[in-house]
């Protein structure tokens, strides 16, 4: 088969950059632990008041500086509406919706994630700046959709 | 023998007309790999960057 001088280099850089993009993923997945936000978890979203983990929304301490917040996304909010750690915490966001379809997004951080009815999503976040974070919907979710939001407080040591 | 040479011409001819032809297409080909390339190194380095 003839190929063209110029078709063998793009092909080579094609191919190189494939290569590359799937090492990176492959490096992040298996040697740094990155994943989807879903773990795979599962929820009865009709039944959430009975639900061991999410009848009692809100953020438990784990270990000295490791929190786990659970929250459950409805139109048009989020339950609990604010939520607040200590400067330095890695907060661990454990997120289901009761209704239709949210997201669950901090600007300017790695997290954002989709809220589905029925599974649990999850993300963590190490807060080393004090503040207030804001918490918003990115997913068009209803008419009231551009005013679903929550806090998150981090206060200083 | 003429034959041959005349062949042979011809050949580098249209050798000739395929490096031309190409070099636009491979221009735009390199631009817009490497415009994909960049942007997401740039993107994946804010991801870096904000772990």
């Amino acid at each position: 088969m003839h190929l063209h001088k110029y078709e063998k280099i793009w092909l080579i850089f094609g191919v190189g950059s494939l290569v590359l993009f799937l090492l990176v993923l492959g490096v992040s997945a298996f040697a740094f632990g990155h994943q989807p936000p879903s773990h795979m978890g599962k929820v009865d979203s009709q039944n959430l008041a009975q639900d061991p983990v999410f009848s009692n929304p809100g953020v438990t301490q784990i270990n000295e500086t490791t929190y786990q917040a659970t929250i459950i996304a409805q139109a048009f909010g989020y339950e609990p509406s604010v939520v607040e750690v200590p400067e330095g915490s890695t907060v661990i966001f454990q997120v289901t919706s009761k209704d239709v379809v949210h997201s669950f997004t901090i600007p300017e951080t790695n997290v954002n994630f989709m809220v589905t009815p029925g599974h649990v999503n999850m993300a963590t976040h190490t807060f080393n700046e004090p503040g207030e974070y804001l918490v918003l919907c990115n997913e068009y979710c209803g008419t009231m959709h551009h005013m679903m939001q929550m806090r998150i407080e981090v206060t200083p040591k | 023998m003429s034959k041959s040479i005349l062949s042979k011409k011809q050949s580098n001819l249209s050798t000739q007309e395929e490096n031309s032809s190409l070099k636009g297409t491979f221009i735009f080909v390199m631009s817009i790999g490497s415009f994909i390339l960049i942007t997401w190194f740039i993107v994946f380095f804010i991801f870096v960057g904000r772990i």
